[in-house]
């Protein structure tokens, strides 16, 4: 047993943990991007590995195909009957489109918090141990992803970029448990109720949407969408629906759960979502003294905005 | 090249941890237990075993490194801990090598050192809030299971394995 623990060895051993504290130190640290050796693991570690997600991902579709088969019955049914109110849908939907564009266009707004440019993604990887909640996708700096980036499914919001490399980048979903995961939402009812959807309830699975105001009115069954408020997100992504509240600990505002409407399982193909209006600047009016724009750049911004619809 | 094949066998399964495993993994599917595959590791130990602590170690250190950088959000965790753990536990005389069943209960002491190791970090640095019955009984437990059960089924292919490198590195010597 000696040469277990020789005078060198433990050494060797302090030189370790202090280099240990160090490195936890160096990457607890929030506004840190990755340095080149990580990005150059991560990149060519993903690169094999979205060559084993992608069959994997096939052979698990083709089996939730065959679990689909059994009930294509009943939904065909319900199908069906969803399909009669489509028509008169789609009739209210072009009317109110037509109603919004001309309003649009009459107000003079350019920018808005919901518009949005949609990249997909591959799913690479999951941590193994779970105690982060991050998969990896096959999309990073090089394809334009930035960090803090909205993440989602076709069915609703599940987390944010957290790290980017060059041809990867990490998604931090939203039923991670770090304090620093919170996400600037409200609720879709009359008047707008805002609050933070800010990790998850360990015994029932649904999100915790906090900070509401106390004297809001929350209904079960309300939806919940992302505000835009936050900085990077794009407005009204769908997160969930409430299915509980009450007031918190102290009284002072009221704590939501929400069933979220994007599984966090299963993840196969993610959209990233980029914001297409880049600040949140209020609309400089011309009239104020000491503002002047050019007729010219008016015209040009518009031009250069009506080929960003078109296209 | 023959001494790269344990590499690229860890490497292999690796990927197969982290992104195949992840998408058939049971609690993809509803049920609430999670296994967590430390086969990597598991075998890491192994290697210890049969090729000696230098091996075992530096694999520890280097596939530590890789779980930490792909996998976590703090750095040095994993390089420390499975680089130490290997270490300590890469016991690496004849009746570990002789005797397959102290050798398979070593490699799991180990799986469940790192599983209780990387729990109390993840306390300490507030990542998780997860109590402990519920830890052991959601986490732990089907982990070590699913780990038991890998190990149990690899252990004999692995030690022929090691011996048949020994073998062919002690002929290249010999040339």
């Amino acid at each position: 047993m000696q040469s277990f623990f020789s005078n060198k060895r433990l050494i060797i051993l302090l030189v370790c943990i202090i280099i240990l504290v160090a490195l936890i130190g160096y990457s607890m640290n929030e506004r840190r991007t990755l340095s080149w050796p990580e990005q150059f693991i991560t990149d060519s570690v993903g690169w094999v590995q979205s060559a084993f997600s992608r069959p994997a991902h096939l052979v698990a579709g083709f089996f939730e195909n065959i679990n689909d088969l059994q009930n294509l019955y009943e939904e065909n049914q319900i199908l069906k009957s969803h399909l009669d109110e489509y028509a008169t849908l789609q009739v209210e939907l072009n009317e109110l489109r037509r109603h919004n564009e001309e309003l649009t266009n009459s107000l003079d707004i350019k920018e808005s918090l919901n518009r949005y440019s949609i990249r997909s993604a591959l799913v690479i990887h999951r941590s193994p141990d779970r105690w982060n909640e991050f998969i990896g996708i096959n999309k990073g700096a090089q394809h334009g992803i930035e960090v803090n980036m909205a993440v989602m499914t076709s069915k609703g919001l599940i987390g944010k970029i957290q790290n980017v490399s060059q041809f990867t980048s990490t998604v931090q979903l939203l039923s991670d448990q770090d304090r620093s995961n919170r996400i600037s939402a409200f609720v879709d009812s009359d008047d707008s109720i805002y609050g933070f959807i800010e990790g998850i309830d360990d015994e029932t699975g649904n999100l915790q949407f906090t900070m509401i105001n106390i004297d809001a009115e929350i209904e079960v069954g309300q939806s919940v969408v992302t505000s835009g408020l936050g900085g990077i997100f794009p407005s009204e992504l769908l997160i969930g629906e409430i299915v509980s509240f009450e007031a918190d600990e102290f009284g002072l505002s009221q704590t939501a759960l929400v069933k979220p409407t994007a599984d966090f399982n299963q993840l196969d193909y993610v959209l990233v979502i980029e914001r297409g209006a880049t600040s949140l600047e209020p609309q400089i009016d011309p009239d104020i003294e000491g503002v002047e724009i050019e007729e010219d750049e008016l015209d040009e911004e518009e031009a250069t905005n009506d080929e960003g619809e078109e296209s | 090249m023959i001494r790269y094949v344990l590499f690229l066998i860890l490497f292999l399964l690796f990927i197969l941890e982290g992104s195949v495993f992840q998408i058939f993994a049971p609690d993809q599917f509803g049920v609430p237990y999670l296994f967590t595959p430390r086969w990597v590791f598991l075998i890491i130990i192994f290697a210890g075993i049969f090729r000696g602590r230098m091996v075992g170690t530096v694999y520890g250190i280097i596939f530590g490194v890789m779980y930490d950088v792909i996998y976590m959000s703090v750095l040095g965790v994993y390089a420390f801990g499975m680089g130490f753990i290997a270490y300590l536990l890469s016991i690496s005389i004849p009746i570990f090598q002789r005797n397959l069943i102290i050798a398979i209960i070593t490699a799991v002491l180990a799986v469940i050192t790192l599983d209780y190791y990387v729990y109390g970090m993840m306390l300490l640095l507030g990542i998780t809030t997860v109590e402990h019955a519920e830890f052991f009984n959601v986490r732990f437990l089907p982990s070590l299971l699913l780990n038991v059960a890998f190990i149990s089924v690899f252990a004999y292919p692995l030690r022929k394995g090691f011996y048949y490198l020994r073998q062919k590195q002690e002929e290249e010597k010999k040339l």
